[in-house]
């Protein structure tokens, strides 16, 4: 059993408890600057040596090299990993699984705008009762969420049964589980409500009369969603397709269970890399290279979205 | 009156309610389905909780999911209520600093961390396991609950600290009998949280655990890629119902006090920045 739980006993807990309540106010006594930085020191461990320090040790790996018969690895300034990354097969993967969360995002957007637009334009009680329906869901295991999908659109499942009952397709709908589209249904069936809400809270806060305005000036419903609503959403669309694109592009759970091994998404790529084949240096410069692409594109819809925000508010 | 027409918009709507509550229904539905080969529905049965409840790997792994989320939401509730003490003395620059640091670790795929905790942990060789599951599970955890509890603290001013601080209180008594208090309640929501996130994580349990330490998702995982039993399905119901019982009962604090954690759990406004 590793891990090594040091569970202790009463005594010395309080007593450390004792020593730091005194430690605390001799501190807070003789250095007031002193005891408020202490205050940082937890989150600097969790923040610094939990999740800045094992990036930076990817970083630090991307550039080294390991010997692959013994599984050494070596610090060193080489950017073949990165090279080998353009040559390698999975740069096929790798693009293929960018554009199928960029689909799934997209599909994502393209249900959920109605579906916030429903809830948003709904009156009161019924509104109330739309979103904890949207939330409910989320709420629920996320790993049991797949694997109900799992189970609906397996061979003989439910969906299924169903097409089949009505004739639309006849014999077996295998062909969803353990496909691209069966893992673009799985993202856009768990990351749903992180698109709804934040495009539901735009909706919300459009001002009524700016619809009416429109429509006496002539428009007609269409040209007012598209010219009028929409770009007044565009805060809550940019913020939707942030909290939705980002997770499933990392995403490692919904394609091991839905793509059964035969489709990989970029997550299952990287973390093959490390924990199957012991190739960090080449794992973490795919690692490095999904975060760049992430951050630029985070700076990219941070920009839009403080545009969008100044038109609004002028 | 509001005439209510069909729209298309609201046959989307229903139709993605539907989409949204089936694949849950069915794993309830089967769990509780006599036949073993999960195909018809042949009569009510208990059987699956029962095998489920009596199997040693699902109880070992339950302990060792309690064992997580507990010592995962302790520290990470230490992290974010000193965070948030810090945060109101800081200058404008450290908080927009901290402010960073805190959204990247929401926001960054939690493959990425995880992945750099276990080539760390190799690296010092630390061995893997509950500890390094807990770790894992600090880093988000005290991220979504330093934004809560930084928000309650923005509601509050520091008029009453003071006051208590005026009246002859050491700092120590002041935090214990008017700062705490005062927090409680987004400390009790940003705890469930913390337990209902560590109890569903999937990926850091899975890099961090090792070979020998798994939780229930890390099984549940395990044994849907393996191969499907209706165990499966019992043992899904029981986590689903655990997880969702935690996240309801920090949305029903949120209505019932003031926590500011309310945009949070609806991904409200904040999100929409």
């Amino acid at each position: 059993m590793s891990g090594g739980q040091s569970v202790s006993s009463g005594g010395p807990v309080s007593r450390t408890a004792r020593f730091g309540v005194w430690m605390t106010r001799v501190l807070s006594r003789v250095a007031p600057g002193l005891a408020g930085r202490g205050l940082l020191l937890p989150s600097v461990l969790a923040a610094g040596l939990f999740f800045l320090v094992p990036l930076g040790l990817l970083l630090l790996y991307s550039f080294g090299s390991v010997n692959l018969l013994n599984y050494q690895v070596y610090f060193g300034w080489t950017f073949s990993n990165y090279t080998s990354i353009i040559r390698s097969i999975y740069v096929g993967v790798m693009l293929r699984s960018l554009a199928l969360s960029l689909g799934a995002t997209v599909a994502c957007l393209l249900i959920g705008f109605p579906v916030a637009y429903t809830i948003a334009r709904a009156s009161g009680r019924r509104q109330a009762v739309l979103l904890v329906m949207i939330m409910v869901p989320f709420w629920t295991s996320f790993i049991v969420r797949t694997y109900g999908i799992y189970n609906v659109i397996s061979y003989n499942g439910p969906l299924d049964r169903l097409l089949n009952a009505v004739g639309l397709i006849h014999g077996q709908l295998q062909s969803l589980l353990f496909q691209p589209a069966g893992i673009g249904i799985g993202i856009v069936y768990s990351y749903l409500p992180l698109m709804v809400l934040p495009i539901y809270v735009a909706l919300e806060r459009i001002e009524p009369n700016l619809l009416l305005a429109a429509s006496d000036l002539g428009a007609r419903p269409l040209r007012v969603l598209l010219r009028v609503v929409v770009p007044l959403a565009a805060p809550g669309i940019v913020a939707g397709c942030m909290l939705v694109g980002i997770p499933a592009t990392g995403e490692y759970t919904i394609p091991a269970i839905l793509g059964g091994g035969k489709t990989v998404m970029y997550g299952n790529v990287v973390s093959d890399q490390f924990l199957s084949l012991g190739n960090y240096p080449f794992g973490s410069a795919i690692a490095m290279a999904l975060t760049v692409v992430i951050l630029a594109v985070l700076l990219w819809l941070r920009s839009r979205a403080a545009r969008a925000e100044s038109r609004t508010v002028r | 009156m509001r005439r209510r027409r069909l729209t298309v918009s609201g046959i989307i709507t229903t139709l993605v309610m539907i989409f949204l509550y089936a694949p849950i229904v069915a794993v309830v539905v089967f769990s509780v389905d006599r036949d073993p080969l999960l195909l018809h529905w042949t009569g009510f049965t208990v059987h699956w909780y029962k095998v489920a409840v009596h199997d040693p790997e699902v109880f070992a792994d339950f302990v060792t999911s309690l064992e997580a989320a507990g010592l995962s939401t302790v520290l990470s509730l230490a992290v974010a209520i000193t965070a948030g003490l810090w945060f109101r003395r800081a200058s404008a620059r450290a908080r927009r600093m901290f402010d960073l640091l805190t959204y990247s670790r929401i926001v960054l795929p939690e493959v990425l961390v995880a992945l750099g905790l276990f080539a760390l942990m190799e690296k010092l060789g630390i061995p893997l396991g509950l500890w390094a599951i807990v770790v894992g599970h600090v880093v988000f955890n005290s991220a979504y609950a330093t934004v809560i509890i930084q928000a309650r603290f923005a509601t509050l001013g520091m008029s009453l600290e003071q006051a208590a601080a005026d009246l002859g209180a050491s700092p120590w008594r002041v935090f214990r009998r008017v700062t705490m208090p005062l927090l409680r309640p987004a400390v009790l929501v940003a705890g469930l949280l913390a337990i209902s996130f560590s109890f569903d994580d999937v990926v850091s349990s899975l890099f961090l655990g090792g070979t020998s330490v798994e939780t229930i998702p890390v099984l549940l995982l395990g044994m849907i890629r393996l191969h499907v039993t209706p165990e499966v399905n019992a043992i899904g119901a029981g986590q689903m119902l655990i997880t969702t019982v935690t996240f309801a009962m920090a949305g029903l604090i949120t209505v019932l006090r003031p926590t500011g954690a309310g945009e949070m759990l609806g991904l409200g406004r904040r999100a929409a920045r």
